[in-house]
């Protein structure tokens, strides 16, 4: 099976947040990109699928500038993947999912793709609109909040878990498809040293995206929450007391008890 | 003047889900006026969710109603929206905060090369155009977006709008225009759906109130004081990452990075110290109440309402004390 991973160079976790100076989108200065989150699952998925099925393999595909976007390919061929290209698009086509979207589907329709498979939103922005996105660009359905999923050869189908408001879904699909993943339950592998260094000489296919004719999202504000000013301590004589006086305050100064 | 306003409805039994009267809600703000929405439903049970929902909408609702949309992938109900938006005059489309509503959305978008957003908590007017609100970062930062184009789509945020209420008018029900679908997009089958195992109450995602326990719980037996203050309250009941790693409860119970992100109305952090890892899932919560030994944990900078005290005392007050206000 021909296995497409998209993955997204997004802040570390513990990233300080800061403002540009317009005010409009964060000050990427200093930050650390990483691959992390739903891509993470993504990756993992990518892999456990290809050990499950022989003759698998697995090409990572990420958009973005340099140095970032070739970093966390890099990543992904360390965890174990076999191929990797790279779309460079600058901050237009970055910032805006549906151009992301155009460029990547541009990038998989050029390469065998039995299955694509995405985090079903970026640990940043969180648009979670590039997937289905991509779906529909490449014709192919898809499918978000995956938990984990099967592939039978012999029937050729994907069988698939899914988290939604109604509880877990089961699903039965032929290829090709696209997922977006919700994460994996077991935590995702880390890569081993040697594999890193490997990694390091490995070759990564590079194209441009073309320009696209998406009109460009305009982001008009970035903002950061005024800091909390801390929690309103209750004072209480016994336990009765502390939770009278909760129940008092979530009544009738934060109006918002049943 | 911007021409209806079409809201993707989900169905769930013989009615729209929640979160579809609040997309309903959010169109009718939109509008020119209340004959301007249109709500699109699909499924063997379209039209009795209709007739249920026809006050609600003063324009109209359109119908597809086919079995083959139950347990269909949303790639099927794109299309059908796409068509309906292009045979009413729609330009706006609004949308429930669901997996359904995120993953449509970025269909229809691309198929438009339209500008969206998922999960915006707040959609004003802006001339022609639509300006959106949205938590970024696990709540640690928020975007306005300002969406201008021949088309904007937008899902909303679980919670951040009221459902719509009150009468809008009698909307008309009309067939849905017949689009084709292509087989591709039909393969692929729900074949079952087990319900959330999270016990008797709301879904995590879905609920407005979440009572989450943590490793100040000590032990597993002891969860169950979590669990009866959430139904007392009418509550989910959520975990921390030390909760779900030690077994105590399912992981599908995780709230934070690694689990899921919840915004409800109220946040109970029970034991819970806020490690980063747990704040990014719930910090966006509307009110947060924090129950605590230790005072200096980082839960109380995020916290609005903060008992430092032992859990194993408070949390059973608390719970009669919830029982004896909501008189049960």
């Amino acid at each position: 099976m021909e296995i497409v991973v998209c993955v997204r160079p997004v802040p570390e976790a513990e990233t300080r947040l800061r403002v540009r100076a317009d005010g409009r989108a964060l000050d990427p200065d200093g930050v650390k990109f990483v691959l992390a989150g739903y891509d993470e699952s993504a990756v993992e998925q990518a892999l456990l699928l290809k050990e499950s099925v022989p003759g698998s393999r697995v090409h990572a595909v990420a958009l973005g500038p340099a140095p970032r976007t070739e970093e966390v390919l890099r990543a992904a061929i360390a965890l174990g993947a076999d191929a990797a290209t790279w779309v460079d698009a600058g901050p237009g086509v970055l910032d805006d999912p549906i151009a992301t979207a155009r460029a990547l589907a541009e990038a998989i329709r050029g390469v065998p793709h039995d299955l694509v498979l995405c985090g079903k939103q970026s640990g940043d922005r969180e648009a979670g609109l590039v997937g289905p996105a991509l779906g529909e660009l490449l014709g192919i359905p898809d499918f978000g909040s995956v938990v984990d999923l099967r592939f039978d050869p012999a029937a050729g189908r994907l069988t698939f878990r899914r988290s939604t408001e109604a509880g877990q879904e089961r699903w039965e699909t032929p290829l090709p498809c696209l997922i977006g993943l919700q994460q994996a339950w077991n935590d995702p592998r880390t890569a081993k040293l040697p594999a890193i260094l490997r990694s390091r000489k490995a070759p990564i296919a590079k194209t441009a995206a073309a320009p696209g004719a998406t009109p460009t999202a305009v982001g008009e504000r970035f903002e950061l929450p005024a800091p909390r000013a801390g929690a309103k301590m209750i004072e209480f004589s016994s336990p009765q007391d502390a939770a009278e006086k909760l129940v008092r305050l979530l009544r009738e100064e934060a109006k918002v008890f049943p | 003047m911007t021409g209806p306003v079409l809201v993707l409805g989900e169905i769930a039994g013989d009615r729209v889900v929640p979160p579809t009267l609040e997309a309903i809600g959010v169109a009718r703000s939109l509008a020119d006026s209340p004959a301007h929405v249109v709500v699109l439903l699909a499924g063997a049970r379209a039209r009795v969710a209709a007739e249920a929902l026809t006050g609600a909408v003063g324009g109209a609702v359109r119908v597809r109603e086919d079995p083959t949309f139950d347990g269909a992938p949303v790639a099927a109900f794109a299309a059908v929206a796409a068509a309906t938006a292009d045979l009413v005059g729609a330009r706006w489309i609004v949308v429930g905060g669901t997996t359904f509503g995120r993953d449509v959305t970025g269909r229809l978008a691309a198929r438009w090369n339209a500008l969206a957003a998922n999960g915006v908590t707040e959609a004003t007017r802006d001339g022609d155009a639509l300006r959106v609100r949205r938590p970024v970062f696990g709540g640690r930062a928020t975007e306005t977006l300002r969406l201008a184009g021949e088309h904007a789509v937008v899902s909303l945020r679980p919670h951040a709008f009221p459902p719509a209420a009150g009468t809008a008018g009698a909307a008309l029900i009309e067939a849905a225009p017949p689009v084709e679908i292509p087989p591709t997009l039909l393969a692929p089958r729900r074949t079952a759906v087990e319900p959330v195992a999270t016990g008797r109450g709301p879904g995590l995602t879905d609920a407005s109130i979440v009572v989450s326990g943590g490793r100040g719980l000590r032990a597993p037996e002891n969860f169950r004081l979590v669990e009866e203050l959430a139904e007392s309250l009418g509550a989910a009941v959520g975990a921390s990452r030390a909760v779900t790693d030690a077994g105590w409860r399912p992981a599908s119970l995780q709230v934070g990075q690694t689990g899921r992100a919840v915004s409800p109305q109220l946040y109970f952090a029970v034991g819970i110290s806020g490690a980063i890892q747990h704040l990014v899932g719930m910090v966006s919560s509307r009110v947060i109440v924090a129950i605590n030994s230790d005072g200096s944990a980082p839960i109380f900078k995020v916290a609005d309402y903060g008992i430092v005290g032992d859990l194993f005392q408070i949390v059973p007050a608390l719970t009669a004390e919830v029982r004896r206000v909501r008189g049960a």
